[in-house]
């Protein structure tokens, strides 16, 4: 290393301390303002790190939480699933593969510069190009794109895929500024370009994310100045922090500290269902689990409600179906699967498995899986299946799902765009068998051809009925007991107005004022 | 020549003979060390008879009756799932002390040989050895635990392996220095003498000389070892449920720790009491052991 | 001297060969696919391909090793995270200042307290105050930090709410933290003091001392104190390097973004190339760290330095 540089992180080094010492001097981390009109800075507890501002880098809430304040996409969903023109003012599908939009003028990104159709060309290639996102971006076709002039573009799909067009909402489709991207070359995931309500300012890692208003900013005007974004992955701390008055909203609060918030007079607790679904699956193709019969008795065998009640304790729901209710086309008419030791009893013995069997239960080490895996051993051990539960670290549990080594499993899909289609494809089709998410290794030709055609005809009664169908036909063929879903919690200020949740996790913070 | 050997023998027999009875005569002085071998043969025992005195199962759920404060019927309290913790930390005994036992057993055995040879040959045979002990301290005790964990699969015994392979150097580097200062020895001298094989040398007259100090560093080394599963189940790795490790158990409790504290409390005070007793067994065996050192 | 230190950092090289290649060994036979791991289980089969090939988890093992020498040697570069795309150096180096603050700020804790009562426990031997600190550093020593961790949050945020139980910014976020890593550190010091101490209040020149009518404060603190001090600052040094490795357990209690966490994260994810520097960085500093505290012996001790030169 230079010296130039060793003496740069010295001098940060102090610089660093001595700050800190002055902070701490200044007594109290509580920005409770006395009065809310005055205040002008938004204080953020979230769980998990950003892992880059680049968004097509990566994929995952964290990042895209504070992604989504700093950048625009070219549509956005509503609490509906609405789709609603943003920086495009006008969008429209031309044909069943050709998409065309056009822009809104004089919008600028936090460099200054103006957006134009390059800059949307620009981005939407290179989310096309981006492993990270590929399996919502990755089927357009990026010889296709057409600029009619600065404001009008016009791109194409390589298939038909009606989901693509909420697939934009999602931050993987966000407008880069193409000058900004090229400048800061690797180093761009930390200084992000957009054309969103906050400019970046900061980036701490492992620690916080700070954000300032961006003066130019298109659409409404941002009711505060300043957002920090904090990391504090311990959930005890992060409602500490939101009462002792540290933060202003705090992600992701736990069971059990839903009830301290509901009745402290000072707070308020936002919830919402998100697009999660927690199942176990079992390996359709392997031995005794090949057999329908041996997958219903599991199913009955396991009580659904008790397991999700203790282990989630209020928060979330039971599932009812392999689709979380929030997602386009949801069946509301699926109920929670039976309870009934007797029937599961029985259908081991038709199955042949009159004394059960012993079997294994893998999941990786997330303390509610673990607890659910726990409650499920103890359930199915009624019914004489003789359940090892085996936790393995995440890298190697993803590793062996993929190849097929397991028996029965626990893990989560969570649907990232409103459409149906990516709630079930993934985990469900023969394409995807193994790497690409279907672990279950569940082979219906049934529900693999109504997905194919799902995805390529346009939004109409004739599609709902399609997934409304597939969702009967995998309930009653039982690849999974379905488990839960998951629900965002959001904890805040009294003051802490138009906090609106969306079922994917990152929510728009940008929208808050306080009152 | 041979009984000449066979005298030397004896007498090194002999020496260790009293020098045994010594240290129990001093260690019987010791009050403290005696509190921490009264709680550690508590604890065996516990371990060994926990069938009989815990009041419930460890992995018996009672989903009615979940996060109860201790009382009259579960004086511990229970947990998430209506577990009984009292059962569940006698229960824990067991695993904790067999994690101890058995890493400190893998890591006195290998470390044991490995720092015997090297003292014991020294040269380019002691450089190498030592320089793989130092690498092998470099690498982070985590790095090797997940991996261990990741390729072996998640579980007890492959907790004991991982936290065993991290203090092999320890030990390899406290037998060499003991094996340095004993290989010149006359009765070492007389068995190379006598034309004996080293292998037969290291085992049968270097190493019974100096277990002093290995004696002394596994007993501290079983509490080591003992936090540092804890530590790594407190962060997730290594054991399975329904087992009632100790940091499991605390890493499952704090989540509730404002309004449950009683569940990382027990698991937490077993764990510091365990590893009390044997800190000062170890130090009242190293004053016994080596009356010179105590002030 | 510097003939000395430069013989030191040459043993170095070896070290630190071993140690990148048995990093890089467990961490190609552990299973978990970096790739499959930065794009998610959503990602298609095409696209984890594409990845590995980027990021040369196709080559054979012994290339990608030699690769990597070959980078760390030729460039000096350490590579490029995973899964943030950044220079693994930034990684590191946004992660250490929370790891030095920390352990700097237990180490001194634990030296203002550890070496007095280590001082007053010797002089007052068998005292009622050496009995009870005595028996408070077995306490301390047998204390698991993450449990003292989580007393200290129930005790001072949640109880008393004077104290945050997060964060890393204000001197004030980081007196739970260091006070429950450096715990131990007061206790291994306290003793360490105490015992050597001891040793050399029996010594001659110290009895001679005293015979001359010199004061008694003088005697324990330049006469015994100065030549006490070698091990303690060895145990010092020793408990630094430690803390400096980063603290895994303390740091996730109390979300600090120090350089354990930054480890275990980028293990868990398979970040290779910010586990493999990450480890390096550990073990370089540890190495200096113990160089320094074997140049302040010298420094301390006149016997010693005639052994450099």
């Amino acid at each position: 290393m230079e010296k130039g540089k060793m003496t740069k992180i010295a001098l940060a080094l102090i610089v660093v301390l001595m700050v800190g010492m002055l902070a701490g001097c200044g007594g109290g981390g509580g920005n409770k303002s006395s009065n809310v009109e005055d205040k002008d800075e938004l204080i953020v507890a979230t769980a998990y790190d950003a892992k880059s501002l680049d968004p097509h880098a990566v994929n995952d809430v964290a990042s895209s939480n504070v992604m989504l304040q700093i950048y625009d996409t070219l549509v956005t969903i509503d609490g509906d699933g609405n789709i609603n023109p943003s920086v495009a003012e006008t969008f429209e599908q031309v044909d069943e593969v050709t998409y065309k939009f056009t822009l809104k003028k004089g919008i600028k990104f936090h460099n200054g510069e103006e957006m134009k159709a390059e800059d949307v060309k620009f981005s939407i290639e290179r989310a096309a190009n981006s492993p990270a996102i590929a399996h919502i971006f990755g089927d357009i076709d990026t010889e296709s794109f057409e600029i009619a002039d600065d404001y009008t573009i016009s791109f194409k799909l390589n298939n038909p895929n009606t989901g693509f067009l909420s697939s934009l909402a999602h931050t993987g489709g966000s407008i880069l500024n193409q000058k900004a991207v090229e400048a800061e070359g690797d180093n761009y995931g930390m200084k992000p370009v957009g054309t969103g309500p906050f400019k970046f300012v900061n980036w701490a890692k492992g620690d916080r994310v700070e954000l300032e208003k961006f003066a130019d900013y298109h659409g409404d005007e941002p009711k505060f100045s300043k957002m920090v974004i904090r990391v504090i992955p311990e959930p005890t701390n992060r409602t500490i922090e939101l009462e002792s008055g540290g933060v202003d909203v705090a992600y992701e609060i736990t069971t059990n500290d839903i009830s301290r918030i509901e009745e402290n007079e000072d707070l308020q607790l936002s919830r919402m269902i998100d697009n999660q679904i927690q199942y176990l699956g079992f390996n359709n193709q392997k031995e005794p689990f090949n057999d329908i019969k041996v997958r219903q008795a599991i199913s009955y065998a396991i009580d659904t409600t008790s397991v999700v009640e203790t282990v989630w304790r209020g928060v979330g729901k039971v599932a009812e179906g392999p689709m979380a209710p929030n997602v386009k086309y949801a069946d509301h008419s699926i109920e929670v699967h039976e309870y009934n030791v007797e029937k599961a009893k029985e259908l081991l013995a038709e199955a042949g498995y009159p004394d059960g069997f012993k079997t294994k239960l893998w999941t990786n080490e997330k303390q509610e899986r673990v607890d659910m895996a726990t409650i499920i051993q103890s359930q199915l051990k009624e019914v004489g299946i003789d359940v090892d539960i085996e936790i393995l670290e995440w890298g190697a549990y993803l590793d062996s799902l993929s190849k097929g080594e397991q028996d029965m499993f626990i893990i989560g899909w969570t649907c990232q765009t409103a459409d149906p289609d990516l709630a079930l494809y993934g985990p469900l089709s023969q394409e995807t068998l193994g790497a690409g998410a279907n672990f279950s290794f569940f082979i219906d030709d049934e529900v693999n051809d109504l997905l194919i055609k799902g995805r390529r005809i346009e939004d109409s009664p004739e599609r709902e009925a399609i997934y409304k169908k597939i969702q009967n036909r995998v309930v009653e063929q039982a690849p999974w007991v379905f488990l839960s879903n998951g629900e965002a919690v959001v904890g805040s200020a009294k003051y802490v107005k138009n906090l609106e949740l969306t079922p994917f996790g990152y929510h728009p913070l940008f929208k808050i004022y306080f009152e | 020549m041979e009984s000449n050997k066979v005298i030397e023998n004896k007498k090194a027999k002999k020496k260790r003979n009293s020098q045994l009875s010594d240290t129990w005569l001093r260690l019987r002085k010791d009050k403290l060390a005696l509190v921490g071998l009264t709680i550690l043969v508590i604890l065996i025992f516990v371990a060994i008879f926990a069938d009989f005195i815990a009041p419930y199962k460890y992995d018996a759920q009672d989903l009615s009756n979940i996060l109860q404060a201790p009382s009259s019927e579960h004086i511990f309290g229970t947990d998430e799932f209506g577990r009984d913790i009292f059962s569940r930390v006698v229960y824990g005994s067991r695993i904790s002390l067999q994690v101890g036992f058995i890493a400190v057993s893998i890591a006195v055995i290998i470390g044991g040989f490995l720092g015997a040879v090297a003292g014991y040959y020294s040269g380019k045979i002691d450089n190498f050895i030592m320089r793989a002990m130092d690498i092998l301290l470099s690498i982070p005790q985590i790095l090797l635990a997940i991996s261990i964990v990741a390729a072996l699969g998640n579980g007890l015994t492959n907790l004991m392996i991982a936290v065993g392979i991290s203090s092999i150097p320890q030990y390899a580097r406290i037998v060499r220095a003991a094996v340095i200062s004993i290989k010149n020895e006359e009765f070492v001298e007389a068995a190379k003498a006598t034309g004996s094989g080293d292998l037969r040398i290291i085992f049968k007259h270097i190493l019974p000389n100096c277990l002093a100090p290995i004696i002394v560093q596994a007993t501290l080394g079983v509490a080591l070892a003992i936090l540092t599963a804890a530590g790594l189940s407190f962060i997730g790795l290594g054991i399975q449920p329904p087992t009632p490790e100790w940091g499991a158990m605390l890493s499952g409790g704090r989540g509730y720790i404002r309004d449950y504290s009683y569940m990382t409390l027990f698991p937490g005070l077993a764990i510091v009491i365990t590893i009390f007793a044997l800190n000062v067994l170890g130090d009242g065996l190293r004053d016994a052991l080596d009356p010179k050192l105590k002030n | 001297m510097i003939k000395y230190i430069f013989r030191r950092i040459v043993m170095l090289i070896p070290v630190i060969l071993g140690v990148t290649f048995i990093v890089f060994s467990l961490m190609y036979i552990t299973p978990g696919d970096p790739a499959r791991l930065v794009l998610g289980e959503s990602a298609p089969d095409e696209a984890v391909q594409q990845l590995r090939e980027e990021m040369g988890l196709n080559k054979p093992f012994l290339v990608q090793y030699g690769n990597y020498i070959k980078n760390l040697v030729v460039n000096r570069d350490i590579g490029i995270s995973y899964v943030t795309k950044r220079p693994v150096m930034q990684e590191i180096l946004s992660a250490f200042p929370a790891t030095v603050k920390l352990a700097g700020l237990s180490i001194f804790f634990a030296i203002i307290i550890g070496i007095p009562i280590g001082i007053i426990s010797a002089v007052k031997k068998y005292s009622f105050f050496d009995n009870i600190s005595m028996i408070f550093a077995l306490i301390g020593i047998s204390m698991p930090v993450f449990w003292l961790g989580l007393l200290l949050i129930l005790l001072f945020s949640v109880k008393l709410k004077v104290l945050p139980a997060s964060g890393f910014s204000s001197f004030k976020d980081m007196i739970l933290p260091a006070v429950s890593l450096g715990a131990q550190s007061v206790a291994v010091i306290t003793r360490m003091t105490r015992s050597s101490m001891l040793e050399v209040i029996r010594q001659d020149y110290i009895r001679t001392a005293r015979a001359k009518g010199q004061k008694e404060k003088v005697v324990i603190l330049k006469h015994s104190l100065g030549n006490a001090l070698i091990p303690i600052i060895t145990s010092i040094g020793l408990q630094f390097g430690g803390l400096l490795g980063g603290a895994v357990l303390t740091e996730s209690i109390f979300s600090i973004p120090g350089i354990g966490r930054l480890m275990v994260e980028s293990i868990k994810m398979r970040d290779f190339p910010v586990v493999q520097g990450s480890v390096l960085f550990i073990a370089i500093s540890f190495s200096i760290v113990n160089l320094l505290v074997d140049l302040l012996y010298a420094y301390v001790d006149p016997r010693i330095r005639s052994q450099y030169s």
